[in-house]
């Protein structure tokens, strides 16, 4: 849940150098002859196998040290993946959803100009980036029913989830509107665009532009941070492998399902990420 | 800016989100018939009676789970053979699941089940994320603080587990040693000498002196640790059941170690600060002392404790 150091000021965005990098990449292709080509090609393979013979020896390893039977994935693999990831992608997905519009409403009290707004802003923050994740997830759902507030165990847990994570992208979205150029924001004043037209039309699109990239890494990071939700009856994936794995007497290989589901979903949703980051530098060519 | 206006949208998602409710939460509803209707003379017997659910002047709880069409039951599904999640199906199994379903099947309602951690249902204030528990609690003096019990449902023995290799042969040699067992539960507390049964349970055994307690979660966890080649406790007290499956499993290098050391009555547990819990309690109650005298409760047992009737007293 790192949120990066970002700068603040006006100037560089935060994806100019991953944009530097695609550029690179493309210009470096360009410009190599039928040898280098092939030494490139002999480094994507040999390094393809390096990853092959890792996956097999750390996974295989791991396996091992569990002392469990290959048969306990045939019976409990596909429950722990067909009824847990899911719920982990549901839950994961409304929480970043929702903590996408707290970020928004929170970045621009952030830098509004309003003292009330600005300090229900800097509050909000304040809290949740101050208290524990697992701590604000038992309290919306154990102590909210005290004020007759009692929302069903997946609404709790997308709460928590988009509450925690809407503090942390408030300063995202607050650094990427503060990177989007002056000009283009004086550009538009002299054309005598009010200030609210301004920040709707020309500097927010800018800035959600800029910050993508950084809400997609907290995507990634809120995918493996849900798990925290298997403690209030959420029937996730980790949930479901811990109860199955000690139903089974098998634990600990029931963990290292779960485990290989968080890990490729990560790398499903990191290749899409990186997609739409290429995606978006383009328009910058 | 067309991003800032899909913002309205956000109503949509909301209700998305509440249709969403029942999908992968911790409750799963299934026909209370279903696991009961095995006990054919019970179910005859019961034909005659009304149901505490269709009788007239119901009142409190009762009335309200009776309008809801279904009881929330709490369990731990990760107590094999009382509660645990099938392998293959992830479905709620055991002994617990099915008193639990016969329970609300003689209520008149369909049962629902969530699963929070151990230590949460007995702390009490439930907050009404669930009516009862039928999660195998003993009823202790201290719980019957925050909890309300019905009569016991069955009783099992408390029983120490070490390393096949070890070289204890008796429960007093574990005297100044750690022991592992799961968190708030009675295991624990007779450690600590804090174990106080209600009233009519029989003495429980002398402490070994100087013993003391490592927890986990949940009791498995304690097998699980030996398993990995960890070596921080010399031997583990759970539910005899327990440590007798988790050795049929073939997965643990372990040994029943002496006598139990205590036997334990376990019942129905509801939140005492839930208001108006009386009618409920008294309903559940007495479908208990039913279940105990058609012999429901000794059949269950059977079925799940490998022949063995847990329903009486030891």
């Amino acid at each position: 849940m790192s949120i990066g150091g970002f700068p603040t000021g006006t100037g560089t965005a935060p994806h100019a150098q991953s944009q530097f990098m695609v550029e690179h990449h493309a210009e470096l292709l360009d410009s190599l002859d039928s040898a280098q080509r092939r030494n490139l090609w002999r480094f994507r393979i040999i390094s393809a196998l390096v990853w092959v013979a890792l996956v097999l020896l750390v996974g295989g390893g791991m396996w091992l040290a569990s002392g469990a039977e290959f048969e306990f994935v045939q019976t409990s693999g596909p429950v722990i993946v067909l009824q847990g990831a899911p719920t982990t992608v549901l839950v994961s997905v409304l929480a970043i959803t929702f903590a996408t519009a707290l970020a928004i409403i929170g970045a621009l009290g952030r830098l509004s100009l309003n003292p009330i707004f600005s300090a229900v802003a800097s509050f909000y923050v304040s809290l949740i980036r101050g208290t524990p994740l697992l701590l604000q997830i038992y309290f919306i759902y154990f102590a909210l029913p005290q004020l007759d507030i009692v929302l069903p165990a997946i609404q709790a847990g997308v709460t928590a989830l988009a509450l925690n994570y809407g503090a942390y992208m408030t300063e995202i979205f607050r650094a990427g509107i503060q990177a989007v150029p002056r000009g283009q924001r004086e550009a538009a004043q002299a054309l005598g665009m009010p200030e609210q037209l301004v920040m709707r039309r020309i500097v927010l699109p800018q800035a959600v532009r800029i910050v993508i990239p950084a809400v997609g890494n907290e995507f990634i990071a809120m995918i493996k941070d849900s798990a925290l939700v298997s403690l209030i009856t959420i029937h996730e994936t980790l949930f479901l492998a811990q109860r199955i794995g000690r139903s089974a007497f098998e634990p600990t290989a029931a963990l290292i399902i779960a485990g290989a589901v968080y890990w490729t979903l990560t790398i499903i949703f990191s290749f899409f990420q990186a997609r739409l980051e290429r995606r978006l530098a383009r328009s910058d060519r | 800016m067309r991003n800032l206006r899909r913002l309205a949208l956000l109503p949509a998602a909301m209700l998305v989100l509440a249709a969403c409710q029942n999908t992968g939460a911790g409750s799963t509803s299934q026909s209370a018939s279903a696991s009961t209707s095995s006990s054919a003379e019970a179910s005859e017997s019961q034909a005659a009676d009304v149901k505490p659910c269709e009788s007239e002047g119901i009142d409190g709880l009762l009335a309200q789970v009776c309008a809801a069409g279904k009881i929330v039951v709490s369990t731990d599904p990760a107590y094999p053979p009382q509660s645990f999640l099938n392998e293959e199906t992830g479905e709620y199994e055991g002994f617990d699941i099915d008193v639990a379903a016969a329970i609300a099947e003689r209520l008149g309602v369909e049962v629902e089940f969530t699963d929070p951690t151990f230590d949460a249902v007995v702390a009490g204030n439930w907050s009404g994320r669930w009516d009862m528990s039928v999660g195998s609690v003993t009823v202790t003096e201290e719980r019957s603080q925050v909890l309300d019990f019905t009569q016991p449902y069955y009783f099992t023995p408390a029983q120490f587990a070490v390393l096949e290799d070890s070289s204890y042969q008796s429960v007093d040699e574990l005297a100044g040693k750690v022991i592992c067992a799961g968190e708030s539960t009675t295991y624990v507390f007779w450690v600590e000498g804090t174990l106080t049964l209600g009233e009519g349970a029989p003495e429980p055994a002398p402490v070994p002196e100087g013993m003391t307690a490592t927890t986990f979660p949940t009791d498995i966890d304690c097998a699980e640790s030996w398993r990995g080649g960890r070596t921080d406790f010399e031997a583990w007290l759970t539910a005899l059941p327990t440590a007798q499956d988790a050795i049929d499993s073939g997965n643990y290098a372990i040994r029943l170690l002496g006598d139990p050391v205590f036997y334990e009555p376990l019942a129905v547990a509801f939140d005492k600060a839930a208001e108006d819990n009386d009618s409920l309690l008294a309903a559940v109650d007495q479908i208990v002392g039913e279940m105990h005298e058609d012999g429901t409760l000794t059949e269950l047992s059977e079925k799940w404790y490998e022949g063995l009737d847990y329903s009486t007293e030891q």
